[in-house]
């Protein structure tokens, strides 16, 4: 007992120790610079190519709005997962979230896109409503009437003898105004991934 | 047979020592339990049937969001099931930096289960250390990722950001403080007075009683069944992957196993980043049409997938089977019975690690 309290003590006698319990203060927390937060725009101009809409795969976290004269990506807050594919996926660098955005330039890594028009044969009544929704369509045939039909072959797809014809798939933005506008719930964008990087890159060997 | 029952005692759903819910229907003579019943069900998720009909790019997180405390193998399980599938192949640098973010992940769960069996043996000093030891793996896991539990690390084809050199430097510095605190932590547990009389021959698992209940994971390494998915990854094999195994059968086992398998990871980490390869680390490849079953080892156990996709990438059919099942009925018919006190019937269980999350995904 004698020695324990003399080991007691001598540990916490020490001038050091004293010091530490008196004055010692944790470190204020501070989110790290590296941390993968909401996205934030960077300052470059939007182009509307619309991929950071397409990569989210939260429902309704993202979306490009009017703002002024040009576009600009809105995050919903209360929506978003923090992911940080919408930085990948933007081809013109407009939003940027922890150290992603300069990790990608350096590595010249990058999200590719393609969408392909996918039409259920059995649930698709053939109304037309995706042909007049579709904003490409709209340019290319601004005469597209309510029931989908066109003479104009420019267009992605129109109805043609009660069916859905796609033509053009590649010129698809993979907007999904099409998807919200099908009442059967008949057409799917199928919006296809890929993760690639330019096998010569400076930085590293 | 006439069976002699004192009381019948019901541990949880809400009960202080579970991290998740789960309720234990203990059937008890005097103190010693005689038969024990496990309840499931009371944080259903139907994630599967939320995954059905999404690209890959979306059941990822959702796959990760399965489980809080092991979502990395969870992204890689189902990202190399999607590649299999796609017939993708790995470009070496992202194989490597794949293990170490699955090895860091599994460090954390490791460091988590231990910290739960000392807090449920009320051991409040070693439960803050491992607590602050797994807060260090954490900040390590958010360097290399950019978040903490749900990184999102690996795509199909490779990983989503490399470790920049001054990172590496950090981790490796970041290690060896680890490995020094987890040594002093694993000594306090093992030549603990107190923690041997709560731990040392309670909750027996014979190895035949193990592999009647298909034991998992380091449930079943602690009863000297070596069983370990990671041997039969080509990139485990590649850094030379040997499993350990202990034969005590009981907590104390099962407690320590976690501690050499985190060691172990530190390891495998050290050995990845001296041997990492250089080059790209994403080798670009297209999702296809397929099903495979593809199975990966968790920290708890064998974690399988099994998926159908059709040609754009879309998941048609997926069904998780993940590891803590096995290891709960394990537990609940196996290792509580026969148990001397109701209080070591709650460290028992918790001494099988059982991710409720998981299980009922």
């Amino acid at each position: 007992m004698g020695y324990s309290l003399i080991w007691y003590l001598k540990e916490f006698g020490r001038t050091a120790w004293i010091k530490k319990f008196l004055f010692a203060k944790t470190a204020p927390l501070t989110t790290p610079s590296y941390f993968r937060g909401f996205p934030e725009p960077t300052g470059r101009i939007c182009q509307h190519a619309l991929f950071c809409m397409m990569a989210c795969p939260a429902p309704g976290a993202i979306e490009v709005v009017h703002v002024g004269k040009g576009w600009m990506p809105r995050i919903h807050k209360g929506h978003c997962i923090r992911c940080g594919l919408c930085v990948e996926a933007c081809p013109h660098g407009v939003l940027k979230s922890g150290r992603i955005l300069e990790t990608m330039e350096r590595e010249g890594t990058s999200l590719v896109f393609s969408f392909r028009v996918v039409i259920d044969p059995v649930l698709c009544t053939g109304c037309g409503n995706c042909c007049t929704s579709c904003p490409v369509n709209k340019v290319a045939d601004a005469q597209m009437g309510a029931g989908g039909h066109s003479s104009n072959d420019e267009v992605i797809m129109k109805v043609q003898a009660g069916d859905v014809v796609v033509i053009h798939e590649e010129k698809c933005t993979g907007c999904k105004t099409c998807e919200g506008a099908c009442p059967t719930n008949a057409i799917r964008i199928a919006r296809i991934l890929e993760g690639t990087q330019q096998t010569v890159h400076e930085g590293s060997q | 047979m006439k069976r002699t029952v004192d009381v019948n005692i019901p541990l949880g759903p809400i009960h202080p020592c579970f991290k998740e819910p789960a309720r234990l229907k203990c059937e008890a003579k005097g103190e010693r339990i005689v038969s024990a019943e496990v309840e499931l069900g009371y944080m259903k998720k139907g994630i599967e049937r939320i995954m059905k009909g999404r690209p890959w790019q979306e059941v990822m997180f959702l796959a990760e969001r399965v489980c809080g405390i092991c979502s990395v193998i969870h992204n890689m399980v189902f990202i190399e099931a999607m590649e299999q599938i796609s017939g993708i192949s790995v470009p070496p640098r992202a194989a490597y930096l794949r293990v170490i973010a699955n090895e860091l992940d599994r460090m954390q769960s490791h460091l988590l289960a231990n910290f739960s069996y000392c807090y449920t043996i009320q051991h409040e000093t070693l439960v803050m250390y491992l607590l602050d030891l797994r807060e260090h793996v954490m900040d390590e896991l958010e360097r290399l990722t950019g978040a903490r539990v749900t990184c999102a690390y690996i795509i199909p084809g490779g990983v989503r950001c490399d470790i920049i050199p001054e990172n590496a430097e950090l981790l490796q510095a970041s290690l060896d403080r680890i490995e020094g605190n987890l040594r002093r932590y694993a000594g306090m547990f093992a030549d603990g007075p107190m923690i041997a009389l709560r731990s040392r021959g309670v909750g027996i698992l014979t190895p035949e009683a193990a592999q009647r209940a298909h034991a998992v994971g380091p449930t079943a390494r602690a009863s000297g069944i070596t069983i370990d998915g990671r041997v039969n990854h080509p990139t485990y094999q590649k850094l030379g992957f040997v499993p350990v195994s202990r034969t005590d059968c009981d907590n104390y086992a099962r407690i320590m196993i976690r501690f050499d398998e985190v060691a172990q990871s530190i390891g495998l980490i050290r050995k990845c980043l001296q041997e990492l390869p250089a080059g790209v680390i994403r080798g670009g490849g297209i999702c296809k049409a397929g099903e495979t079953r593809y199975s990966g080892e968790a920290p708890r156990g064998e974690l399988t997938y099994f998926i159908k996709s059709d040609e754009f990438g879309r998941i048609l059919e997926i069904q998780i089977q993940t590891p803590s099942i096995m290891n709960i009925e394990a537990c609940c018919h196996e290792m509580i019975i026969g148990v001397d006190s109701i209080a070591d019937v709650t460290s028992t269980f918790v001494s099988s690690d059982p991710c409720i999350a998981c299980t009922e995904r």
